[in-house]
């Protein structure tokens, strides 16, 4: 439905949106080209937008998220012919109308343009914010689809199935919802219901993306692109199977002990499928709302120290990259532990990945630098550290030295020093804005967990031994 | 001799019973009235006078499953429901009830229940068409609108409900859980669209 035409875009969102946008040096120097060109695309709204999650290209952040995105692939055209270019801003048009279409990708998308917005001027917090947000987002489920979902699964009503069955979810989980419910025989539980049908869209959402990167199909890293968007797919739908996420979630479970303070719930297996998750209920907080009761700095360490040993000890003995570290799959308990709630996102590593994540960290460890540039080159898939342009392999060598920071630093390391965490997203921006983004599909995974990790004990302030309980999880593993 | 009511009630549900068996082995368009009545153990002509034709045959089936439907509806609604959940719950009863007779509800709707001029109506679709969107006003009417619903507002329920109808009867995914999520968003629009609501443009979402 055309609700207004591109000559009436109000006249301070296009001001918003022109100060928003970078700026092209030479050929655009205030942008005006480029922002009307988005906002001759964006003004088609969907009518119904407050029904669910629609999101519109009519929306500021939107524009701005499309514009970034414009100007970036736009920008690695910039040598290209004129009618070439003409071809391929015909291209991206057709290509940023579909990006309104898409279903769950959108929350992501949008956390990432306003990521971009922010570049030149990023701030930790923001960049936390914004990693913790990161996730797809499932409408929410009224009660009487919740039933369905139940029928189908069990053949029976919540009601007919557990003692009580709260109808309000309690939680957004990542493709579905949190009720609570208690069983016949007493326990609390929280009950993971999936929004139907949501691998179809994740499909279908992926399969958008690709077009909106079709622009991108000459470029270099274009098979990268590719390989990163199908692990992307292969992850995304593995979450999609709460079966296997009852498997990770058992053996986790079975990998701490009481001493360790780190609590995996248990899963009851006759209250779950596919689609139905049932997990013992875990009594505490998240992130935000334990920092507002302004904890004590011990407490902060103490759950930081947590934290790390469950991480790490997932990583050595199960080979596992828990890669959705996200602030809503860790709960504070009154009691001092830490519980660990989601498994949806595991990365199981294969052997070969496996032994080629250890030598890298090991390499760096034992500070052997031709060993690690080796490593690098192989994870930016080069055959050789000769074959990257010495500033690439600088900047990516830099962004793992940052990494392997805690690991080096005998005593307490400072999760919570905002230089330290600046330091790594200005490693990640610079490696961005310069292109080297290429990798294998597993670097999207181990960012993932490193950043997230981080993020989420940046944003608690919290301090541990971290070379210590590395070296103690490796002896163990 | 005349044949008892009660022997009259048993021949027209073992009609019905064995013509569900063939319309889902051979389908709804290969299989004839004679199949069925041989099926039955009655003469094609004996037939008849239980159903007129087979497409009768086909959508009385589909209306005793709507009116299965509608009472596993009353039972299940706690009152709590708002209208986009009340119509869903309402539709999903009726689309559990049909789901035995899905291999061949396809044809059978799309003669029966055809929103196009036709020129023989099939009263039992007829019915179970009025009866439906009865149901329908009712809901809607118990959620605060004064009048029924106007001719638009139902003719636009109906054309989305044949949708849903006809993407569920080809819905090859497990369960049929792709029709509840259309089924979820397009009930949420209609209710959207007649309650009026301003669509917001999505500045409320870009958090």
């Amino acid at each position: 439905m055309q609700v207004e035409d591109a000559g009436k875009v109000d006249s301070v969102e296009m001001k918003m949106l022109l100060d928003a946008l970078p700026k092209g040096s030479v050929s655009d120097p205030s942008a005006q080209r480029l922002a009307h060109f988005i906002s001759s695309i964006s003004n088609n709204k969907v009518p119904v937008s407050s029904l669910s999650r629609i999101w519109t290209l009519g929306s500021l952040q939107a524009r701005v998220t499309a514009g970034y995105f414009a100007y970036w692939l736009r920008s690695r055209f910039s040598d290209a012919e004129e009618k070439d270019r003409l071809k391929r801003e015909a291209h991206l048009a057709a290509a940023l109308k579909l990006f309104g279409t898409m279903g769950y990708l959108r929350g992501a998308v949008m956390k990432i343009g306003q990521m971009l917005a922010n570049l030149p001027e990023v701030v930790p917090e923001e960049f936390a914010e914004v990693l913790s947000a990161l996730h797809f987002e499932a409408p929410p489920m009224h009660y009487s689809l919740v039933r369905e979902v139940f029928l189908d699964e069990f053949d029976r009503e919540p009601e007919e199935m557990f003692a009580s069955f709260d109808q309000q979810a309690f939680a957004a989980a990542s493709l579905g919802q949190v009720h609570r419910a208690r069983l016949h025989s007493g326990e609390e539980v929280a009950v993971k219901i999936q929004y139907p049908g949501i691998a179809r869209t994740i499909k279908a959402d992926l399969r958008n993306l690709r077009l909106l990167l079709q622009p991108l199909c000459l470029a270099i890293d274009w098979q990268d692109t590719l390989a990163k968007l199908a692990d992307i797919e292969r992850m995304l739908l593995m979450e999609t199977d709460y079966a296997q996420e009852a498997v990770f979630g058992k053996l986790a479970r079975s990998t701490f002990t009481a001493s360790d303070r780190v609590v995996v719930p248990q899963v009851y297996v006759e209250f779950s499928t596919k689609r139905v998750l049932t997990t013992e209920y875990l009594q505490g907080c998240h992130l935000d709302e334990y920092l507002a009761g302004n904890p004590a700095q011990a407490e902060r360490d103490h759950f930081t120290h947590l934290l790390t040993v469950a991480t790490y000890r997932l990583y050595y003995r199960l080979h596992w990259l828990p890669a959705d570290p996200h602030p809503g799959n860790f709960i504070f308990m009154a009691d001092g532990r830490l519980g660990i709630i989601d498994f949806g996102c595991t990365l199981a590593l294969s052997d070969e990945d496996w032994i080629f994540s250890n030598e890298a960290i090991q390499a760096a460890l034992d500070r052997d630098l031709p060993g690690l540039n080796r490593s690098i080159a192989k994870a930016c898939r080069f055959d050789d550290p000769d074959d990257m342009e010495p500033d690439h392999l600088d900047v990516i060598r830099q962004g793992f030295y940052w990494f392997m920071e805690p690991w080096q630093q005998e005593g307490i390391f400072d999760f919570g020093d905002r230089d330290f965490f600046l330091r790594g997203i200005n490693n990640v921006i610079e490696a961005t804005r310069k292109g080297y983004t290429r990798s294998v599909p597993m670097t999207i995974w181990s960012n993932r967990f490193t950043f997230g990790g981080r993020a989420f004990c940046y944003k608690l302030k919290g301090r541990c031994e971290f070379r210590k309980i590395f070296l103690q999880e490796w002896q163990h593993q | 001799m005349r044949i008892s009511e009660q022997a009259k009630i048993e021949t027209r549900a073992r009609i019905l019973d064995k013509a569900a068996e063939i319309f889902t082995l051979k389908g709804f368009e290969d299989t004839t009235t004679r199949d069925i009545a041989l099926a039955a153990g009655l003469a094609t002509g004996t037939l008849f006078n239980y159903f007129p034709s087979k497409e009768t045959l086909a959508m009385s089936m589909i209306a005793e499953a709507f009116r299965e439907g509608s009472t596993d509806f009353l039972r299940r609604r706690n009152g709590k429901e708002d209208l986009a959940e009340e119509l869903f719950l309402f539709i999903a009863s009726g689309l559990r009830r049909l789901r035995p007779l899905r291999p061949f509800l396809g044809p059978v709707l799309e003669r029966s229940l055809s929103p196009f001029p036709r020129k023989n109506i099939c009263q039992e679709g007829e019915t179970a068409r009025l009866g439906h969107l009865d149901a329908v006003q009712k809901i809607i009417a118990g959620h605060g609108f004064t009048e029924a619903p106007d001719y638009v507002a139902m003719t636009m329920y109906w054309s989305l409900y044949l949708g849903i109808l006809a993407f569920w009867t080809n819905d090859e995914s497990p369960n049929q859980e792709e029709s509840q999520s259309l089924i979820d968003y397009s009930i949420r629009m209609f209710v959207q669209v007649i309650s009026g609501d301003v669509p917001d443009k999505g500045e409320v979402h870009a958090g």
